[in-house]
């Protein structure tokens, strides 16, 4: 339960902070720019947002928030989302040789990449599962 | 591997959230095992052998190939 407030109140600073970032600096942002950095945030906030969605049912359903099973998808989602995203940013090295963008704009979209990416693979071992064979 | 915790499940007449909660896991872990998607810990097999009241082996065989 701690937890998943902890979950929600973090959350909720950091999409203030950028509220109040975006507010006061939007003129100056390059719409890329601010799009890529969006995007991360966005991402993340969905991500903290769902865990602690599901943290708080699991509550309130009195069964364990983490077991087993959710811990190893976790685990494994994030070695292969690892190693893939390692393919990502030897491509994001590719494009910064031949492409001229801000390297702001291609740390975020780096970044981002990796949340989807990561997203992808949970999903996947979310509803294929995990076997040890 | 195979298991059989759907069978003695219905045979002990248990719910998949009522077995969960007994051997403390998410009921989707339930779920995931009677679907032969999930191999347990041996923790978790030992569990679920210990609430139907018989051994390791009589829930989860193993098929050995070649």
């Amino acid at each position: 339960m701690k937890k998943a407030v902890l979950v929600f109140i973090v959350s909720a600073l950091v999409l203030i902070s950028t509220g109040v970032w975006y507010f006061r600096t939007k003129t100056d942002i390059a719409p890329l720019e601010a799009a890529t950095g969006f995007g991360v945030i966005v991402i993340l906030m969905f991500f903290a947002f769902f865990f602690g969605i599901k943290r708080l049912t699991s509550v309130m359903r009195d069964e364990p928030a983490e077991d087993e099973m959710s811990k190893k998808i976790m685990v494994k989602a994030s070695s292969l989302s690892y190693f893939i995203s390692l393919y990502l940013w030897v491509f994001v090295i590719y494009i910064s040789d031949r492409v001229e963008v801000d390297i702001d704009v291609l740390i975020g979209s780096g970044v981002l990449g990796m949340a989807i990416i990561f997203a992808i693979c949970w999903l996947i071992l979310k509803f294929r599962g995990v076997r040890n064979e | 591997m195979n298991n059989r915790i759907k069978e003695l499940r219905a045979r002990h007449s248990l719910t998949q959230d009522e077995l969960a909660k007994k051997v403390n896991v998410r009921r989707e872990t339930i779920v995931f095992l009677e679907k032969n998607k999930y191999n347990p810990s041996l923790k978790l097999a030992y569990d679920i052998s210990q609430v139907f009241g018989v051994t390791i082996e009589e829930v989860f065989t193993f098929e050995v190939n070649g």
